[in-house]
């Protein structure tokens, strides 16, 4: 009895709102239900118009391009990593200030760079401008947009994973990396010949915790290039306006699954990469 | 930093290759800083003269305008209440459900877990449907509670708090258990005094993440009085438009905050949990 006294609370919460809301955004998505009629059975007639819906595939094609982010913030996070580990003199500060932006709530992020953006009179066109370059419109024209909010989302991410390359670099054993250098192998062939085969787990989990990251992303679109469209948006942006400023709720629970299965694909790959972490 | 220690002194570099590090660490500190410092300059430029340009000036103006045109007093409030239930709360379920998790045998121990852990596979954006009826359902409808009660525990906290349990020595819970203490007197004056570092830790991500929160409280508050501070500054991205100035200062608002506990509570940053967390 005891045990489950215990367990009763963390159970009815993660019972009710995330298995029971799960059970529920899967029946919600075979009705028409919208924010004037409560919900009623129309079988696969949301995803039906779903396939034929532009601005869905728009976003699901922005929500691909977006994965992008990936390979961009692992090489951005383990070059921080390498060079947190390097431990220079009097850069004993460096995680910490590298740390900074993960901590800065991710609006506050967003509204910082949609500064720099600025395209009459931001920073960033100012000096393209003063190179000849320029001005890009940062926050109303496509592919800029996208890069615009993925810039936001690499910045407010790398040093969470820096610190995950950074656990994965310090597990190294020192005694591989000093005996390949008696070897007479280069700091280059050490990278590649003993510390690259050793974090090579961390990437590969880094890699899908990233993408499915970077499939949920909201808020770096929504504030950063507020105003753009939908076009400009990804998969939960869709998600939000279908929902709760259009009301249609039945439909904006299609799109939801339809994402849920994207990622729960990820999600598999990430248990069984983990499920291999835990053996080895 | 306080983990220091536990990276090894690196052998003696070549000039070259420290400079290369110099380099890179300076870029990335760049990058990283650069940004909220400008918005820092910014939120504390007077008005007038062309928006977003670098001029001299000092002025508190800014932030004047955020807190009475923008209202900002309730959601400071507010945010502050959430953060504060939200990660007190997250503690608190997640050690009560992981103590017979990682200390008692009983039936269907190991599937409990299972289950409670899969739900970190649901994507809080896919079931925003459902969980905006469940709290329209149970009345809850702009109030702070309908913010906090979703998210009052989480799988993770779960996972970490029982990684923390197992590695205590049975001894020192047996020696307890002799004089006579019931299970919830030992989960309280042994189990959790020794795990402070990591309820520390899984409080520190719980205040992150809920001070930096948007999409969540914006589907769930209407009343301005009841906005967090991300809903506030989302919407004062509309409201003062005219007024960019107080935007950015009311962004310094929500910023000084998080950096001031994260400057307090960064020892409980090791690089250790984040190898954990890549595995939950």
């Amino acid at each position: 009895m005891t045990p489950l006294l215990f367990l009763a609370p963390a159970a009815l919460v993660l019972g009710t709102f995330f298995a029971g809301a799960l059970a529920q955004v899967v029946a919600l998505s075979f009705t028409r239900y919208t924010a004037f009629r409560g919900p009623e059975w129309v079988g696969l007639e949301n995803y039906r118009r779903l396939l034929v819906s532009e601005r869905f595939w728009q976003c699901l094609l922005n929500s691909a391009l977006y994965l992008l982010v990936t390979p961009v913030i692992i090489v951005l996070s383990l070059l921080a990593a390498m060079a947190v580990e390097a431990k220079l003199r009097g850069m004993s500060w460096l995680r910490l200030a590298l740390f900074l932006p993960v901590v800065t709530p991710t609006i506050v992020a967003a509204l910082m760079w949609r500064l720099l953006y600025s395209e009459e009179s931001g920073l960033l066109n100012t000096a393209l401008q003063s190179v000849g370059l320029g001005p890009i419109n940062w926050l109303s024209e496509r592919p800029w947009t996208l890069i615009s909010a993925a810039i936001v989302t690499l910045w407010k991410g790398f040093g969470f994973f820096m610190m995950v390359f950074l656990a994965a670099l310090l597990s190294v054993p020192r005694e591989l990396k000093e005996a390949a250098s008696l070897d007479g192998a280069s700091r280059a062939q050490v990278f590649w010949n003993v510390t690259f085969p050793s974090i090579r787990p961390a990437i590969a989990l880094v890699f899908v915790i990233s993408s499915i990251s970077a499939l949920k992303v909201f808020e770096e679109l929504f504030v950063t290039i507020k105003g753009a469209g939908i076009a400009h948006q990804t998969v939960v942006p869709l998600v939000y306006q279908v929902a709760f400023e259009e009301g249609n709720y039945g439909m904006a629970s299609a799109i939801g699954i339809t994402l849920f299965v994207i990622i729960l694909g990820f999600s598999l790959v990430q248990l069984r990469l983990s499920a291999r972490g835990e053996r080895a | 930093m306080s983990a220091d220690a536990d990276i090894p002194m690196v052998e003696r570099r070549p000039l070259g290759l420290k400079l290369v590090w110099y380099v890179v660490s300076l870029l990335l500190v760049i990058l990283a800083v650069g940004p909220a410092i400008w918005l820092v300059v910014i939120a504390f430029q007077p008005a007038g003269g062309e928006l977003y340009s670098l001029r001299g000036g000092f002025t508190l103006d800014n932030f004047k305008d955020a807190w009475t045109q923008g209202g900002l007093a309730w959601p400071i409030v507010n945010s502050i209440l959430v953060t504060f239930s939200r990660a007190a709360l997250n503690v608190l379920i997640a050690a009560l459900a992981a103590y017979p998790l990682a200390r008692m045998s009983f039936r269907g121990r190991d599937v409990i877990f299972v289950l409670l852990l899969a739900t970190m596979m649901i994507p809080e954006q896919v079931i925003v449907v459902p969980m905006f009826r469940m709290i329209v359902g149970m009345g809850l409808y702009d109030t702070l509670l309908a913010v906090v009660l979703p998210f009052s525990v989480t799988a993770f906290g779960i996972y970490l708090c029982r990684q923390a349990f197992l590695a205590i020595p049975e001894e020192v819970e047996e020696a307890a258990r002799m004089d006579g203490a019931h299970a919830l007197r030992i989960w309280w004056s042994v189990i959790l005094p020794l795990s402070a570092p990591t309820l520390a830790t899984l409080a520190l991500f719980s205040v992150i993440g809920a001070w930096s929160e948007l999409l969540w409280p914006l589907i769930v508050l209407q009343d301005q009085d009841k906005f967090t501070l991300p809903v506030a500054l989302t919407n004062l991205q509309s409201a003062l438009a005219t007024n960019v100035r107080a935007l950015y200062a009311g962004a310094v608002l929500s910023l000084v905050p998080i950096l001031v506990l994260f400057a307090l509570a960064q020892k409980f940053l090791k690089a250790e949990i984040f190898a954990g967390s890549v595995k939950g």
